[in-house]
Parts: structure tokens; C-alpha cells; sequence
């Protein structure tokens, strides 16, 4: 065989290998698949992060396939907040669970979202080191403190303590992390604290090396952090998907405050299948106690968001005053007012 | 004009701006011609690099990168150049380093930053550790190769003129390894500016790296991100240039004359 033969078979097997490999390995068929089906049947794309704030979007997707009419949309993972933005600005997902003051920020900033509903309420804590100088509020002060995003609750709750208890914006330093690094940022010792939404206050909590300093629902009554937007296009070409989208978010939010075997079961599917974390350490989050993060009522209220916009203007985020409805679009959650849990139970492959 | 040619002083300043230009151009229609509402256009970008001016963040981010540099690389040479020469003054050493150190050269400095993280904490320490880390093997690489290529009838005739061991390296091979290990500190100058930026993305919170992802969380904020990313160019262009004011001395130029 001349070595010209040689070299084309080589080169094809080689080329036929990778070719493969990389479509089992890391094409995500169900995706390719629905972006070439007719725009009328197409599924949208939910964009979350693994944090329980985000819970209903994993939970909504699972019950949905053993449901009659199927799944509802795409979920697709992400590790941090500006990810997701570029994603959402681009087109690339058509909805997705980002924090309330960071759908605010864009909107002022001429990017066409609107929030549609909420993900959640309560479920962030501030945790300092277990054995750390930091005691109570007051010891912040000069502390290193991680959050999600210069744009988020998380942020806001921490301002507002410090405010309880006299403390000037600029005392406490804030850097922004991707949640999913924080604990290992504390237990290294990188930083003083944390403020972020579970499960990462309980996965320091468990491990050892974090002890919650206060929760959210001690500063901030009726706390909501993770709220879900949709792309203004979306909402104009196709408001039957976004009110299917609406429905099930918010028929999982009450499915998942029924009780404790449904958290159980949910800790369990969303930790194996969706945010690759132990089950364990869900359990721990949803379940200790079952109102450290709750999922209904979850209907966008403008008192909530009008505290979060003045708290932003205040902390010098947001630069002009943005109205609940320019950045709001709550027929969607006015229409979901009606609907009842899911029907399912773990165990039996149907719901409805 | 063939190759050869050298070309006017006019041409050699001319012909790069009219390229520029016409990038800028190329640029400017292409974010028109995309109706892209993220991408800024160069004008855009000009403004954000006027908006940082203004905030007063872009020079003292700069200095920050430029001091994290000049102290992880100036350590790189520090510690790389006399550990180069003596492993290139002698091969037996050399032959039990080198291996180890080809594995550890191919390491990216961008690998290391968990490392450098748990060794050195969040801060300066870590990324200049990280440039250092960048900056050292080419160094060291360099020198050993620069001696170790020295014609050994340079040796010969030195040791004729009966110079002493050190009177040798310090006389003789070192002018002779001088070119070659410039180009290492130049090529390792170039590494040191990559990682700088890659360093102050996540474990230090001010210099250039840190303006981008600073930029990147501030929302839609793309223009501010390129104006950072262009600083970035322009600067690395800058030391460039200064490095290459070196070789022009005239106890480098010899190495290099046949490119002049």
C-alpha cells in the first residue's frame, strides 16, 4: 500500500472517530433537533443555574415529560449569571432564571426582557466561616464578602442588614463569584463570607467550615431573589408557549410545597439529573426546615420589585428610575392564578 | 517592491496606519451591516475607553498590571537566567533537570491558578506567581540553549588566553548566549502580559484583567469590554516595542545582523 493510501485512510478513520465521538459526546441532539423544526413547534430554551432558587425550572421539566403533553422546553445549564446574560442578550436562550435587580439593570439598559414570574421566595443566607472572626453583623466590618453578581438580592440583603446595624456601604468588601465556587472559596479561606441562595449555605453548613449568620427572612421579609424573564420577541410572536412556560413553573412551585416527600423526591431527580450535586446535600437545603426556601406564592408583586429598584438606586447600581410595568408583564401570572399542583408522585411514570 | 527592498521611513509608518484604518472601517460596517444591538462599533469603544478615563479607574488598573508584571517577570529573571547559564555551562546537570522541566513547561499558567490560590490566597501573590510561573521556562530554556550553542572554538580560544572558568562564562559565552537569551525575555515578556491578564480575571480584583471582567458584569456593557481589551493590545505593543529597543545595543546586534 503506497504510503498516499495510507495517509487517506488514516485520515478518514481519524476523521470518522472524532466525528462521533463529538456527536456522543458533546452535541446536544434534543437541541439541534428542535432548532430545525418549524418556528409554530419549536421549543424555547430556559437558561438556569444550579441554585434551589431555580428549583421549579429543573422540576417543571422533569414531571412535564411524564405528562400527556409532553415537555414543556429546553433547559440548559449554566455556571454563573454573566453567562447567562450573554446567552439571553444574544438570543441564544429565550428565557431564562436570573436575580431580579440584573433583569432590572438590563432592561434600563435597552435589552427587550420582561419578567414573567418569580422562582421563589426566601432560600439566601449570609455564612461566615464556622471558627472565623465573624460572629455577628457588626464583625463584617473590612470583611471579604463573595456574591453572585453586582446585580442581585443577594447584594440587597446584604446592604440591608448592614444598614440595621450601622454599617457604611463601603465597609464590608464585596466580590462577585460564580455561585457553584464559593464554598470552596471560604473553606480555603479566600473569603470571610458569602451571601448566596441555596444550596451553598447548606453545603457549607454541612461540611463544616460555615455557619449561616443570619437568613434572608430576618432582614427581608417576603425575600425573592431568582425571577424568571422572557424575551420581549417570544412574548409577542408566541404568548400561548410563555403561559404553558408560566403554568407549569408554577404548578411545580406548589407541587413542591406540599410537603416533604415531594421535596425529597425532588432533591433527588434535580441533583442526579440536573444540577450534578448530591441529592444529600438538597435534602439538607429543601428540607431543614421546609420553609428555608419556599415556591409559592410566586406571582410578581410590584411592592417587592419597586424595594428592590430603590435599594439598587441606592447602592448606586441602577441610574434612573424604571417603573414596575416598563420591566413586568403579569398577565402570564394572572392566568396561572387557577392552577393546581401537578398530579405525580415518584415511582408512578405519569402526571398530569 | 521585491522583499528585499528596504522600504521608505514614510512607507514603514504609512502603509500600517492606512491597514489600521481600513480594520476600523471593516469593523464599523460590519456591526452596521450585522444590525447587531451588543457589538459596539469602534466609536462606541472610543467612548468607553473616554468613560474610563473619566472614572479614573484606567490608569491606576494599568499600573496595577504593569507592576504585577515587572515584579513576577523581573523575579523570572532574576532566578531563570543564572539557572539557565549554569545548566547550559553544564549538560550533566542539565541532562537530570530537563526532563522534569519539560513536563513542567507545557503546563499552562492558567492551570496553576487553583494552585496558586490555595498556596497564596486571593491577591497580588498569587498572579504574580502565575506570571512568574509563565515567564520562567522560556527563560531558562533559552539560556541553556543560548550556551549550550556557543561555538566551543570560542571556548578554546578563551581558554587559550588563559581565562579562568568564570572569566569564560562571564567574558566569552555570555556576550555569545546574550542574542538567544534576549529573544527568551522577549517571548517570555509576550507570555507574562497573556497571563497577567488571565491571573487578574480571577484572583485579584483591579489591573486590565480584572477591567474585563469587571465590564462584563456591569450588564450590556460590551463597549466598555473591547476598550479594555484594546488597552490590553496597545500595551502589550508598547513593551514589545521596548524590548526590541534592546536588541539593537550593540553588544546584542551582532546576533542579528543578518536581519539588519
Amino acid at each position: 500500500m503506497s504510503f498516499k493510501k495510507k495517509a487517506l485512510i488514516f485520515g478518514v478513520g481519524w476523521l470518522a472517530l472524532i466525528s462521533t465521538l463529538h456527536g456522543y459526546l458533546n452535541v446536544n441532539w434534543p437541541a439541534v433537533l428542535n432548532d430545525h423544526l418549524p418556528v409554530s413547534k419549536r421549543k424555547i430554551t430556559v437558561a438556569y443555574i444550579p441554585v434551589t432558587c431555580q428549583l421549579t425550572c429543573p422540576v417543571t421539566d422533569y414531571i412535564s415529560k411524564f405528562s400527556d403533553n409532553g415537555e414543556i422546553f429546553l433547559p440548559r445549564l449554566f455556571q454563573g449569571f454573566p453567562e447567562i446574560k450573554e446567552a439571553l442578550i444574544s438570543n441564544k436562550v429565550q428565557a431564562a432564571f436570573i436575580v431580579a435587580p440584573l433583569a432590572i439593570a438590563l432592561v434600563s439598559q435597552g435589552v427587550p426582557i420582561k419578567v414573567v414570574y418569580l422562582g421563589h421566595r426566601y432560600g439566601s443566607a449570609v455564612v461566615v466561616r464556622k471558627d472565623g472572626p465573624v460572629k455577628a453583623i457588626p464583625d463584617l466590618r473590612g470583611r471579604t464578602i463573595a456574591i453572585p453578581s453586582r446585580f442581585s438580592d443577594e447584594r440587597l440583603l446584604l446592604f440591608r442588614a448592614m444598614k440595621v446595624w450601622g454599617l457604611k456601604p463601603g465597609e464590608v468588601k464585596m466580590v462577585e463569584m460564580a455561585p457553584p465556587d464559593v464554598s470552596g472559596a471560604l473553606a480555603a479561606n479566600a473569603i470571610d463570607g458569602f451571601s448566596m441562595g441555596e444550596p451553598f449555605p447548606s453545603q457549607a453548613e454541612m461540611a463544616g467550615y460555615g455557619r449561616i449568620l443570619f437568613q434572608a427572612r430576618e432582614y427581608w421579609p417576603d425575600y425573592m431573589s431568582c425571577i424568571l424573564v422572557v424575551r420581549q420577541d417570544l412574548i409577542d410572536s408566541r404568548p400561548d408557549i410563555v403561559q404553558t412556560l408560566v403554568d407549569g413553573i408554577a404548578r411545580s412551585g406548589l407541587w413542591l410545597d406540599q410537603g416533604k416527600p415531594n421535596r425529597e423526591d425532588a432533591a433527588d431527580f434535580v441533583g442526579r439529573f440536573y444540577y450534578h450535586q448530591k441529592p444529600a446535600l438538597l435534602r439538607w437545603a429543601l428540607t431543614k426546615p421546609l420553609d428555608r426556601v419556599v415556591y409559592s406564592p410566586l406571582a410578581p408583586r410590584k411592592d417587592d420589585f419597586d424595594m428592590v429598584r430603590d435599594l439598587m438606586m441606592e447602592t448606586g447600581v441602577l441610574n434612573k428610575k424604571i417603573e414596575f410595568s416598563e420591566y413586568t408583564d403579569t398577565r402570564f401570572s394572572d392566568a396561572a392564578s387557577t392552577q393546581a399542583p401537578w398530579r405525580y408522585e415518584a415511582g408512578i411514570a405519569s402526571a398530569n | 517592491m521585491s522583499t528585499i527592498a528596504e522600504p521608505n521611513k514614510w512607507e514603514r509608518l504609512v502603509w500600517p496606519l492606512v491597514a489600521f484604518v481600513v480594520l476600523l472601517g471593516v469593523w464599523h460596517y460590519l456591526v452596521a451591516w450585522s444590525g447587531t444591538k451588543v457589538f459596539p462599533t469602534p466609536a462606541q469603544v472610543e467612548r468607553g475607553i473616554v468613560e474610563l478615563f473619566h472614572k479614573k479607574v484606567l490608569w491606576p488598573d494599568i499600573a496595577n498590571s504593569l507592576r504585577r508584571v515587572a515584579i513576577g517577570f523581573g523575579a523570572a529573571v532574576a532566578l531563570g537566567v543564572p539557572l539557565g547559564l549554569s545548566l547550559g555551562w553544564y549538560p550533566a546537570a542539565n541532562q537530570v533537570v530537563n526532563p522534569v522541566m519539560q513536563i513542567l513547561r507545557p503546563i499552562s499558567p492558567i492551570a496553576w491558578i487553583p494552585v496558586a490560590i490555595i498556596l497564596f490566597g486571593v491577591g497580588d501573590p498569587a498572579a504574580i506567581f502565575l506570571i512568574f510561573l509563565g515567564a520562567f521556562f522560556p527563560i531558562v530554556v533559552s539560556c541553556v540553549d543560548g550556551v549550550s550553542n556557543v561555538p566551543s572554538v570560542y571556548r578554546r580560544a578563551g581558554r587559550n588566553f588563559g581565562l579562568s572558568p568564570r572569566q569564560l562564562l562571564a567574558r566569552v559565552v555570555f556576550p555569545a548566549a546574550l542574542p538567544q537569551i534576549i529573544v527568551g525575555l522577549r517571548l517570555a515578556l509576550g507570555i507574562a502580559w497573556l497571563v497577567v491578564v488571565a491571573a487578574e480575571m480571577v484572583a485579584v480584583d483591579s489591573g486590565l484583567g480584572y477591567l474585563v471582567i469587571d465590564s462584563r458584569n456591569s450588564g450590556k456593557r460590551y463597549d466598555l469590554v473591547v476598550a479594555a481589551m484594546l488597552m490590553i493590545g496597545v500595551i502589550g505593543l508598547i513593551l514589545d516595542i521596548g524590548v526590541r529597543r534592546l536588541e539593537r545595543f550593540q553588544s546584542i546586534r551582532w546576533g542579528f545582523r543578518n536581519e539588519f
